[in-house]
């Protein structure tokens, strides 16, 4: 469906004597290796090239003067090569400082969004996992773009709305994220060497897994205990994500950091809140950077209160499913990466970098990783 | 002893350097000669960075750059832009693979600029002042 989508908006366009048809593409060729036998992003102590390689061709086509049509085919190592239409979506430019998108399309969640997998475009072998490492950075829906300046101050305001549809991998099996009702605004701005930025999300939110769906069923609902099963369940539950960045680049040093926060409350899912500080500086052809990221997904559980309220005898099962629900989502971590960027060409960028991870909830998953990384773009 | 000669070495190799710098290009920036719009580095780099669409009159703006190892280019991008040429390409992969933009046609040399220049109302480009010629209009870049 959304590759004919794309095909025929290609094919439309280039019916049109007028239309312009352009190709651009990137590639990421990322390999990876561990220091012993606990592994880090995907990697392990055999060098691998799966977990981050990357190879995408964009394909985009003036519809008329007011409107563009943009494909984006994308293949990840991690899903063997397998070339999947991950955007696809009609621009209409609206005015010199307004268009609209809509399709399959990225969200603005963070500085990085757009960008993401265009290694090519920053300093690092990939984005601090620990904040864009989220399950909901492609949109269905539509989004609107607002740019201007005044004097020196450029800002730029974009408001989204859709759904997200996702299979996710979780430590008990495999599940199926459903977002609707997505309401994104996001804001930036920049000022000479300074950018701000902030986004604000919220939606309803439902995670179908069968462990989890089985176990709330089995200890709760069968047993009546309606309203404890629908707090621990994760299901249309008001889910808010809120994030601010800022950067500071002459273009001859760079310091910046993102802080992110993700809640929803009403459900088994801990609130995670992530940051990164990274800083850097361009010397001739070699960019140097370090990154320091820290991840805590580890909070007092919630819903012991209910329990508490419950007759004694449902207690000792009650309080087990709570926080067995809850323990294999926690998560606690801390990563330093030490990296340099080297640019080849104008289009071509070599990268290496060691990361070691701290786990704050089991310390024997401590890892250290040295990654080489090729980007082109064309 | 030692030292002293390699001062002095020095010293002639700096004043070699900053006089092969003056002596060296001074772009400007060229627009058809009925093209009425103010122009400054400032507007020249917005619409070099495509984040500015327009003249100051209204009028589309098509800019014309260099191709990247030309010398011109490098000092436009240096001097004009901020950045380094590479950092430009960085500017510009980010805004092609999110749909917000294409980055200005290339051309080989400051010919083929004041050629395009010359027979396109809405183009603008950079050429060393040097090269400039009647067909196109002239504008200093500081």
């Amino acid at each position: 469906m959304k590759k004919l989508f794309v095909l025929s908006a290609v094919a439309l366009a280039s019916f049109n004597t007028q239309a312009e048809v352009r190709i651009n593409g990137f590639a990421n060729l990322v390999g990876g290796i561990t220091s012993s036998d606990e592994s880090l992003y995907g990697y392990d102590d055999t060098m691998s090239f799966a977990s981050e390689s990357v190879f995408a061709v964009q394909v985009s086509a003036d519809v008329n003067s007011k409107m563009t049509a943009t494909g984006q085919l994308v293949a990840r190592g991690k899903n063997d090569y397998e070339a999947d239409f991950e955007w696809a979506y009609l621009t209409y430019k609206a005015t010199d400082n307004v268009s609209v998108s809509a399709g399959r399309l990225r969200l603005p969640l963070f500085k990085y969004s757009a960008s993401k997998d265009v290694g090519y475009s920053y300093h690092w072998i990939n984005a601090p996992r620990a904040i864009y490492d989220v399950n909901f950075n492609n949109l269905d829906g539509i989004r609107l773009d607002y740019n201007n300046y005044a004097g020196d101050l450029e800002y730029n305001l974009q408001g989204a709305f859709g759904t997200v549809s996702n299979d996710l991998n979780t430590s008990v099996g495999p599940a199926r994220l459903q977002v609707d009702n997505l309401m994104l605004l996001s804001a930036e701005a920049t000022y000479n060497y300074l950018k701000v930025r902030a986004s604000y999300v919220t939606a309803k939110a439902s995670v179908a897994n069968d462990f989890i769906d089985g176990t709330i069923k089995a200890a709760f609902r069968d047993n009546g205990l309606d309203e404890l099963a629908n707090n621990i369940a994760f299901y249309d539950d008001t889910a808010t994500f809120t994030g601010f960045g800022i950067e500071y680049d002459t273009f001859n040093w760079f310091v910046g950091g993102e802080w992110t926060q993700i809640k929803i409350e009403d459900s088994f899912n801990p609130t995670n809140t992530a940051f990164y500080v990274t800083a850097g500086f361009r010397t001739g052809k070699w960019t140097p950077s370090v990154t320091y990221e820290s991840f805590d997904g580890n909070n007092p559980f919630k819903f012991l209160d209910k329990v508490a309220a419950l007759p004694a005898p449902f207690q000792p099962t009650a309080t087990a499913v709570v926080v067995g629900l809850q323990q294999p989502f926690a998560d606690e971590y801390s990563v330093i990466n030490l990296g340099v960027r080297y640019d080849l060409d104008t289009n071509v960028a070599l990268k290496a970098d060691i990361s070691k991870s701290s786990n704050d909830m089991n310390s024997a998953e401590d890892a250290t990783l040295v990654r080489f990384a090729v980007n082109y773009v064309f | 002893m030692h030292t002293h000669i390699l001062r002095k070495g020095l010293i002639s190799a700096v004043i070699g350097c900053s006089m092969s710098f003056v002596a060296s290009a001074e772009l400007v920036l060229v627009v058809h000669p009925s093209n009425d719009a103010s122009l400054d580095a400032k507007t020249a780099q917005r619409i070099f960075l495509g984040k500015e669409s327009k003249f100051s009159n209204g009028k589309e703006a098509i800019p014309i750059n260099q191709a990247p190892d030309s010398a011109n280019r490098a000092s436009f991008d240096t001097d004009t832009l901020g950045r380094s040429s590479t950092q430009v390409a960085a500017y510009w992969s980010k805004l092609v693979f999110t749909g917000k933009g294409i980055p200005p046609k290339e051309v080989g040399n400051d010919a083929e600029v004041i050629a395009m220049v010359a027979s396109n109302q809405d183009a603008i480009g950079y050429v060393d002042s040097a090269s400039v010629t009647s067909a196109v209009k002239a504008i200093p870049l500081n």
